[in-house]
């Protein structure tokens, strides 16, 4: 279950690239994405919105961050359908990795699957250790505690 | 005759079942020749979502007023235009809607953004609303009075500042001496201190006042810098009638608490006052405005979200000077936006609750001074939904709820 997991996700992975850069995410792959036993690797799962003045700021930290980590998965999520503006914003920022952003289904069903007890604050960011753990952070992060959660 | 037109011709379109309901009713209506004094529709899509390519942005935002005869007034955004629904029943049934702004521009009715209605002192219907313009985050304050017959007067841009630069977020009210007052989110002084060189905590809030319904307005002025950057601003009446905002400021160093502030007779702001003190410390945005409502008695009943122990929660509390009284939290772990409205010693709270499939709209009605709650679950939805908002009609309360799946309703707290 486990492998097929992560094979999934490589699949949307995949997809996310080929598929004008973004993934229309439902409710089933946002709870895969936020599910611990898929992530095999240390992994960021980042949350953010166009219209948040912070979420460029994480986004350019773990950018850098993963480009000094090669083990370092690093994958985005637009909380909203995604705008060509969402594509400039992230290549300008050098943020690598499958994009993902909210698709048709009820925005709230869609948080809801990604991390129960986020309330909606952006950023918001899912860091795995790659053996389990798990944690949920609000805010501009605190590279030192981002480091400590993924086990780098 | 106009319903008829606007029901049986405008398309259906998948995913929005609930419109089909609004327009069998507005059929209904039309057979009934129920009288209508305002002009023709247009055709425009179906209310919930703007498409986009392949996903559809939730655009749900909508706000609601009963005008004085007592019919319920709703506006809500169709593309680049605002368009206002009107109800004879309080938001059962809607009739045909009349175009506010006839020049299509771009309208911000997403999250914390949406057109808002207010009547002046002489019952005529205002508009405002938030226009995007091109630069990330930037936009300007419109407002559109009623012209008569169904017909708006062309909008006009709030503020004195053009700079394309955040103008956003805007909240309307009429104060007790008809004065109309706009209260915004402004980047202007954030954008002089980062032009300058300088750090500057947050935004500001701003304010603008006309003495004359909503046709000019004076000079803006700043309320308070250091606000948050995108959650909507409450306003109220305060006791003996002033404008008194309510919003989320962002504390030394990043505590996102809440403050107050009231405009004076000549449209000078009061010193800004601390009002909530959970210290909530990020460097986030929350997209979660509070809600304020003024009891007969003076009392600022107010519901906000914050994170306390590390929990957030929405939460209910009457502000007194300097302290917070009676703060609990509202519903469950996922009670979210609230809103709050006072009628004589009545207050209620209305909020939204997602419980893994579907968003309840639930209540409480408070009285006695809050010793006796009365809880009301008032309806589910499984889309997408809007904030809810709760309005009073002569000591009664209402909520409305806009919902991808049910359109704009009103619900009566019984």
């Amino acid at each position: 279950m486990r492998i097929v997991t992560f094979l999934l996700i490589g699949g949307l992975a995949f997809g996310a690239a080929a598929a004008e850069h973004f993934v229309a995410m439902d409710r089933s792959q946002a709870a895969m994405l936020a599910d611990p036993k898929a992530h095999t690797a240390p992994t960021v799962v980042a949350l953010w919105s166009m219209d948040c003045a912070y979420c460029k700021k994480n986004l350019a930290l773990l950018a850098a961050l993963a480009r000094g980590n090669p083990r370092l998965r690093l994958m985005t999520i637009a909380t909203e359908p995604v705008v060509e503006a969402a594509a400039e914003l992230l290549d300008r920022l050098a943020v690598a990795g499958p994009r993902y952003a909210y698709g048709n289904e009820a925005p709230e069903a869609l948080a809801h699957a990604l991390d129960a007890r986020w309330r909606g604050e952006l950023p918001r960011t899912l860091l795995f250790d790659g053996h389990g753990g798990r944690v949920g952070v609000s805010g501009v992060i605190d590279e030192a505690a981002a480091r400590q959660a993924l086990g780098l | 005759m106009l319903d008829n037109i606007e029901a049986t011709a405008r398309p259906r379109r998948r995913g929005t079942p609930g419109w089909g309901t609004l327009l069998a009713r507005r059929a209904v209506l039309a057979a009934m020749a129920v009288a209508t004094t305002f002009a023709a529709a247009v055709e425009l899509p179906p209310p919930g979502r703007s498409h986009d390519g392949a996903t559809a942005r939730s655009e749900l935002g909508a706000s609601a007023a009963f005008a004085p005869d007592g019919t319920l007034h709703a506006v809500v955004k169709r593309g680049e235009q605002v368009l206002l629904y009107r109800s004879a029943d309080a938001g059962t049934s809607w009739g045909a809607p009349v175009v506010v702004n006839a020049t299509p521009e771009p309208i911000s009715a997403d999250g914390e953004n949406r057109p808002k209605i207010a009547f002046a002192a002489d019952g005529v219907v205002l508009v405002s609303w938030t226009r995007p313009l091109a630069r990330r985050f930037s936009g300007e304050i419109r407002l559109a009075r009623g012209a008569g017959d169904g017909h708006f007067a062309a909008p006009i841009t709030v503020h004195r500042d053009q700079s394309e630069i955040t103008h956003r977020f805007e909240s309307l009210m009429v104060a007790s001496d008809g004065r109309v007052v706009v209260a915004w989110i402004d980047k202007r002084d954030l954008e002089a201190a980062t032009a300058a060189g300088q750090d500057y905590r947050g935004t500001a809030l701003y304010a603008a006042v006309s003495g004359d319904g909503g046709r000019t307005f004076q000079p803006e002025r700043k309320v308070a810098d250091h606000s948050c950057e995108c959650c909507r601003i409450a306003a109220a009446a305060d006791a003996d009638g002033t404008p008194l905002f309510f919003w989320r400021q962002v504390f030394e160093a990043n505590e996102r608490d809440h403050a107050l502030a009231s405009l004076g007779p000549d449209g000078a702001p009061a010193a800004v006052e601390r009002a909530t003190f959970d210290h909530w410390r990020i460097d986030a945005c929350p997209h979660h405005g509070p809600g304020l409502a003024v009891g007969a008695d003076g009392t600022r009943h107010a519901v906000w979200f914050s994170e306390r122990d590390g929990e957030g929660r929405v939460f209910y509390g009457r502000l007194r000077s300097g302290a917070v009284e009676g703060q609990r939290p509202l519903g469950g772990e996922g009670a979210a936006h609230a809103d709050v409205a006072a009628a004589g010693d009545r207050v209620a709270v209305v909020w939204k609750e997602f419980d893994g499939e579907r968003t309840r709209l639930r209540a409480e009605i408070v009285e006695d001074g809050g010793r006796r709650f009365h809880a009301l679950e008032l309806a589910a939805s499984a889309g997408a939904t809007d904030q809810p908002r709760l309005l009073t009609r002569n000591g009664d309360f209402f909520a409305f709820w806009h919902t991808e799946a049910e359109g704009l309703r009103g619900y009566a707290l019984n």
